[in-house]
């Protein structure tokens, strides 16, 4: 069992232009499956915060439904094939609720899913997914920004299933991931040495071990979102947004 | 569990560079008026970058002369670490092929230690100014026009060839630029030039992933014919 913190926040550029936010985050729980999906909207892509927000939901909805044919089943390119159709045909609807062309709701798209003793990771595009395993922090997926600072693969482009990274494994030693946007990832990243920063730990930690209360909006939880809205927010002008799972102890 | 997170708990990654190539002719015809108000130009054009918020950390500057032959006047730099220009001394002939060669070779190590350094870049800019026609090794030229099309075409470089002047061959330039015709500047109007080139390296200095820079081509009405 994981306890959960996410949050998204504008950052400084978009609310210099007076302009929309465009990462999204999502949590759901079902049948013992819990899921976090991050979405960060394309700067030029005109309705992409619609978008980010139908893969973030469509995203939680599909690893429920299928969480355990991706942890246990044999074809992976059929499985990334499955998450880029639902995702995508669930842009088209958004799409046509606001009369916009499919390639204007584009986002990356990062999930982590966990069940039992098993977890599964999808990601498309920029952002880190990073974990905590045996007391050691790691990245499971890293950037992808081909050559140049601002180029990406979105849900939306046509190379989608040949760029989307799926893994999955278990559990064991297994005590948090983390989700980040490419904007909390120029402060909780290093570019560099392809690390994470000491931080994303602590932020595991903390979720994990803060006290649990009978609460939506419980301290640690306000706390983690000071920490977003100020510290990892004053390090870029992008939009920043997080996901953290942190596994109780029992 | 503490909720503090400390300065050093965080990363301080470089800011993504804007490599920016001014590739310039300093034959023997651009003596006077206009070699000295192109060194005004690019010293504002410094300055600009300097004040600019957005482009100060990002845009990475070098300069290649080429007349007789070629030289890097200033290796990529910083804003910071930029020399001014005091005057640049026209003389000898037009080896326009083999400037924008030397242009690319330095590019391409710059990307190399951009690379080595996990330092993130944005797309190169090529501002390749002329006042006449090439006149050096003609496999050198035709190489320059494939490297730099080639470049083009797969979206690894922006490229601005400029005509200052009514010599200017426009015909060789366009070679240069398969997706929009080379300008021609308007008098000596570096100096709009520069500005708009120092507003544009700031807009793409601020992009993010998925965004398309347009460039602000109402703004070239200024200085340039097309």
């Amino acid at each position: 069992m994981f306890k959960e913190f996410h949050h998204q926040v504008r950052g400084r550029g978009h609310e210099a232009e007076g302009t929309r936010g465009q990462d999204r985050t999502a949590y759901a729980r079902r049948a013992g499956i819990q899921v976090l999906c991050l979405a960060d909207g394309a700067g030029s892509a005109t309705h992409s915060e619609f978008g980010a927000q139908s893969v973030v939901h469509d995203g939680c909805e599909l690893l429920i439904d299928r969480f355990h044919d991706f942890a246990n089943g044999d074809d992976a390119l059929q499985a990334r094939r499955d998450i880029v159709d639902h995702l995508q045909a669930g842009l088209a609807e958004t799409a046509d609720k606001f009369q916009c062309e499919i390639g204007d709701l584009a986002s990356t798209f990062l999930a982590v899913a966990v069940s039992g003793d098993r977890f599964v990771i999808a990601h498309v595009g920029d952002g880190v997914v990073g974990f905590v395993k045996h007391g050691e922090l790691r990245v499971a997926s890293g950037p992808d920004n081909a050559e140049f600072a601002n180029a990406t693969t979105f849900i939306t482009s046509s190379d989608t299933v040949a760029s989307l990274r799926l893994f999955r494994g278990s559990l064991e030693g297994v005590s948090g991931f983390i989700l980040m946007s490419d904007g909390a990832s120029d402060s909780l990243y290093d570019q560099r040495s392809g690390r994470l920063a000491p931080a994303c730990e602590k932020l595991i930690a903390i979720t994990a071990t803060a006290p649990t209360r009978h609460s939506k909006n419980p301290e640690y939880k306000r706390r983690l979102k000071r920490i977003v809205n100020t510290q990892i927010r004053a390090a870029t002008k992008d939009d920043c947004s997080i996901g953290i799972f942190g596994r109780l102890i029992s | 569990m503490s909720l503090k997170i400390a300065a050093d708990d965080l990363i301080e990654n470089p800011t993504p560079r804007v490599p920016v190539s001014l590739c310039i002719d300093t034959s023997g015809s651009m003596m006077g008026d206009k070699i000295r108000e192109l060194v005004e130009g690019v010293n504002l054009f410094y300055d600009a970058i300097d004040a600019d918020d957005d482009a100060h950390d990002a845009a990475e500057i070098s300069i290649i002369e080429f007349n007789s032959g070629t030289s890097l006047i200033q290796d990529y730099a910083s804003i910071e670490r930029l020399q001014r220009i005091d005057k640049i001394d026209p003389t000898g002939a037009t080896f326009l092929g083999e400037g924008v060669n030397l242009a690319l070779d330095t590019l391409e190590a710059r990307k190399s230690v951009y690379s080595g350094s996990g330092v993130l870049y944005y797309q190169p800019w090529l501002v390749l100014m002329t006042d006449g026609q090439p006149n050096g090794d003609n496999r050198e030229l035709e190489r320059a026009v494939e490297r730099v099309t080639e470049l083009v075409n797969v979206k690894k470089l922006t490229v601005f060839p400029i005509g200052i002047g009514a010599d200017a061959d426009m015909s060789v330039l366009a070679r240069f630029s398969p997706n929009r015709p080379p300008l021609r500047l308007r008098g000596l109007n570096f100096k709009e030039f520069f500005e708009w080139l120092s507003k544009s390296v700031s807009r793409v200095s601020r992009s993010t992933p998925g965004d398309t820079v347009k460039l602000d081509l109402e703004g070239l009405a200024g200085w340039a014919e097309l």
